[in-house]
């Protein structure tokens, strides 16, 4: 199908690695921009973001995204009416996503600390790269088994 | 004895006097009978001392009987130490010589002696010394007036004044607590709220330092969009620790007579940057000789500047022309006006001159169900990132602090919504 073609980058001469495709949800534009440009600076990574929940389903439907980070506060739609709008798009059920919130939880008791909610992964913000590539690479292949 | 009752005749009987003639004694007798009954008959105690006689009582009238609920059989002839207590006596006796030696009348306004049946009794005593210019003898006249309910009365009285006095310090500290204890439950509240606020730009900043510790590329055109961006997010989360530090910090205010025009007028050039922005009108009417309330202008310009900038943001949400209207009005209150949006009792009393603040904008009005909600802390309808929704409990808090009420309104014939600032002039009553 000409909607499924994957996303390919140059990653070295010799090899030809495919980005994966994360798609950000977070009304905190700055956030976003500076996520987008970490995770893309390698070339691991190809991000969309999108700043408005209420455009999340559509974003994720045109962008297919490997793995989603869903901000839990936002106006108007937040974390867990997306999720659950997601949960019930049959395009887009199937795809892992980590929550992201700077609230605080009972699971952050350390930093590297990854809290389950709903069977989601939660990570708190602030959060270091490290982490966050660990739990994309986690969900990514528990999804893949 | 066949003689009356006087305490002269007593005296004269122990053989102190010279006896009156026979011939004399019977209109002698019968005009001290009428005496007696005279002295008998007063509403007041009456008592006699002869100083002569180391202040041995010779006149101890019916009054005085009840009063000291000792018959005069048992008093006269007898000196205080005999009757009264060492306290009382010792104090009796150091008043009476003091009143001789001045040799003028004396009042004791209040003074006690205990009665065996009667327990305490009040007394106000006037003293006279006298001198009997038949006998010679140096005379000491008492006149005491049972004040016991006057003075239970006034004890009551002030008993329960200081009781009054008391449930008022209690009613005090008790609203202090209260809201000290709001204070914190609100701080509790915001708590999760605050952590919110700050973790995002927190978020942002980490991830500002991450790109540029794995490696800085001098001609990186994300860059300065990096560090303008970490720069943002360290304001905001200034901005927000401030909020918080402001809203729990100490109420006390260092208020004085304030003119309200400068004030305004220094609000609106505070706030130019935004209405010039947000393309705004304004217009600010001031009646002429405003009263001058007491304020802390700091805090209150603060309460101003919150004001101003939500009626900005609700403009901007609007399609209508923003126009932002500022009257300052006062008035004496004729009645007590109802104010069902109070949470407090009336501030006001009748009489009082207030100040009304009323400012109006052109924006998109407050929903019904919003309304409700507007003064609690952290309550907003802006994104995150635009608004910790502190602004109108912390304008509030500011207001009551002023012993002020605030209200917000839907304008009633066109959109947009009115803040109600009411303050009190200074009472001159004090």
């Amino acid at each position: 199908m000409f909607d499924n073609v994957l996303t390919y980058q140059r990653y070295s001469e010799n090899t030809i690695q495919m980005a994966t495709k994360v798609l950000a949800i977070d009304d905190e534009s700055g956030f976003t921009r500076l996520l987008k440009l970490n995770l893309e600076k390698n070339g691991e990574y190809e991000v969309r973001v999108e700043n408005d929940s209420s455009l999340a389903q559509t974003a994720a439907r045109e962008f297919k995204p490997d793995v989603i980070l869903l901000d839990l506060v936002m106006p108007g739609l937040d974390g867990g009416d997306v999720s659950a709008l997601f949960q019930g798009d049959p395009l887009l059920k199937d795809i892992p996503i980590i929550m992201l919130t700077a609230l605080v939880s009972q699971g952050e008791t350390s930093e590297d600390a990854v809290a389950i909610a709903g069977g989601r992964p939660v990570l708190p913000k602030p959060v270091k790269m490290e982490t966050l590539t660990a739990c994309i690479h986690e969900v990514l292949d528990a999804a893949a088994e | 004895m066949g003689h009356a009752n006087g305490i002269k005749t007593q005296k004269i009987s122990r053989g102190k006097k010279k006896k009156p003639s026979p011939s004399s004694r019977p209109r002698k007798k019968a005009s001290l009978s009428y005496l007696q009954s005279v002295i008998d008959n007063l509403p007041v105690a009456l008592f006699a001392k002869d100083v002569t006689d180391d202040f041995r009582f010779i006149l101890w009238n019916k009054k005085q009987e009840s009063i000291t609920t000792l018959p005069r059989e048992k008093a006269l002839g007898k000196r205080d130490h005999e009757i009264f207590s060492a306290e009382s006596a010792d104090y009796f006796r150091e008043v009476d010589e003091a009143v001789v030696k001045r040799g003028k009348i004396a009042e004791i306004p209040e003074e006690i002696i205990d009665t065996e049946e009667g327990g305490e009794v009040y007394l106000r005593t006037v003293k006279v010394p006298i001198q009997d210019s038949e006998t010679g003898h140096s005379l000491l006249i008492g006149i005491s007036e049972d004040i016991t309910d006057r003075v239970k009365a006034r004890e009551q009285l002030e008993r329960l004044n200081q009781n009054l006095s008391e449930k008022n310090r209690e009613l005090e500290s008790t609203q202090l607590q209260l809201i000290q204890a709001e204070k914190l439950e609100s701080i509790g509240r915001l708590a999760a709220g605050v952590a919110h606020e700050v973790k995002n730009p927190l978020a942002l900043l980490l991830m500002g330092v991450e790109y540029i510790s794995s490696g800085i590329d001098p001609d990186d055109p994300n860059l300065e969009v990096i560090l303008s961006e970490m720069n943002e997010a360290i304001e905001r989360a200034d901005q927000i620790v401030r909020g918080l530090v402001d809203f729990s910090s100490d109420r006390q205010l260092t208020r004085e007579e304030t003119d309200l025009q400068p004030l305004i007028e220094h609000v609106l050039l505070m706030t130019r940057h935004e209405l010039t922005r947000g393309s705004v009108k304004v217009s600010a009417k001031f009646q002429k000789d405003l009263p001058k309330p007491l304020l802390d202008s700091r805090k209150f310009e603060q309460v101003l500047i919150n004001l101003i900038l939500n009626a900005i943001h609700a403009m901007a949400e609007s399609d209508n022309a923003s126009e932002l209207s500022i009257k300052v009005t006062s008035k004496t209150l004729d009645k007590v006006e109802l104010n069902e949006g109070a949470r407090t009792a009336r501030r006001f009393r009748k009489g009082d001159t207030v100040i009304y603040i009323d400012v109006k904008d052109t924006g998109t009005g407050i929903s019904k169900k919003n309304l409700e909600k507007i003064f609690d802390p952290f309550f907003t309808t802006k994104a995150t990132g635009h608004g910790t929704g502190l602004g109108l409990s912390v304008v509030r808090k500011i207001v009551e602090l002023h012993d002020g009420e605030i209200s917000i309104r839907n304008r009633l014939i066109t959109e947009g919504a009115h803040a109600r600032i009411t303050l009190v002039a200074p009472r001159r009553d004090g």
